[in-house]
C-alpha cells in the first residue's frame, strides 16, 4: 500500500473566470445567486456567490491528478459548504488520510477548503478505492 | 458479543448501506439474494463493517466468505 494513515497533501485553487464561466457554459446553472451581482448582494452576499459543486471540480482533479497513483477511482464522497466563494478567491485545499481498509484497497480522506482569510468554506469526506 | 446481536448490528449496516429498510439478511444469505449487493455495494459493506466494529479484514478472508454467516465467523474471530 503506497498510503499510510496520517498522510497530508495540500493544493491551491483558484476560482477563475474560465473555471467559473466554463462551469456554466456546461451545466447551464445561471442561478441569479451565481450570476447577477445585485441579486447576491441584496441576499446578503459580498457578490457573485461562484458554485459550490465547482469545489467537487477540484476534489476530482485532486483525487485524479495528484496522488502518488492514477490507478484510483472515486466511490463515495460527502461535502459541506460552509461559507461562501467568490470569483478569483484563493482557497487552501488540505487532505489527511484517516482511513485505510487494505481488505477492499479502500482509502478515506477528511478535507477541507479554506480561502484567504483562513475561514474554512467547504470540508467533507471522499472514499477512493486503488484499482488493479 | 452474541452472535444474533453481530447479526443485528451487521444488518442495520446492509440498511444504511444499501438504503434499504427492507434488508433482512441471515447466516445463509449471499451476495446473490440481495438484489443491491453488487462489487462496489460490498466494498462500502466491508468498510463500514470494519468502522462500526473497528477491526479490519484482510483480502484473503473476504474472498473465504460464501455467505453472511462466514463473514459474521470472521467478525468473531477478531474478538467481537
Amino acid at each position: 500500500m503506497i498510503f499510510k494513515l496520517g498522510d497530508k497533501f495540500e493544493e491551491h485553487f483558484i476560482v477563475s473566470d474560465e473555471t467559473y464561466n466554463g462551469f456554466i457554459q456546461i451545466f447551464k446553472d445561471t442561478n441569479p445567486l451565481h450570476t447577477d451581482e445585485n441579486f447576491a448582494v441584496e441576499k446578503g452576499f459580498k457578490g457573485k456567490v461562484m458554485h459550490g459543486n465547482i469545489l467537487n471540480g477540484f476534489l476530482s482533479y485532486f483525487i485524479g491528478e495528484c496522488l502518488p497513483t492514477k490507478n484510483v477511482i472515486i466511490h463515495s464522497q460527502e461535502i459541506q459548504f460552509k461559507n461562501a466563494v467568490y470569483l478569483n478567491d484563493e482557497l487552501q485545499f488540505k487532505a489527511e488520510i484517516i482511513g485505510i481498509y487494505e481488505s477492499v484497497n479502500a482509502i478515506e480522506f477528511k478535507f477541507d477548503f479554506k480561502n484567504a482569510t483562513t475561514k474554512t468554506v467547504a470540508k467533507g469526506k471522499i472514499q477512493i478505492g486503488i484499482i488493479k | 458479543m452474541e452472535r444474533n446481536e453481530i447479526l443485528k448490528q451487521v444488518n442495520a449496516i446492509f440498511i444504511d448501506t444499501l438504503d434499504d429498510e427492507d434488508v433482512v439478511i441471515e447466516e445463509t444469505t449471499t451476495a446473490n439474494d440481495v438484489e443491491e449487493w453488487d462489487s462496489l455495494t460490498h466494498i462500502q459493506l466491508v468498510v463500514a463493517i470494519e468502522k462500526h466494529f473497528k477491526i479490519r479484514f484482510t483480502s484473503k478472508e473476504i474472498q473465504s466468505w460464501n455467505n453472511v454467516g462466514e463473514m459474521l465467523n470472521c467478525i468473531q474471530e477478531k474478538g467481537i
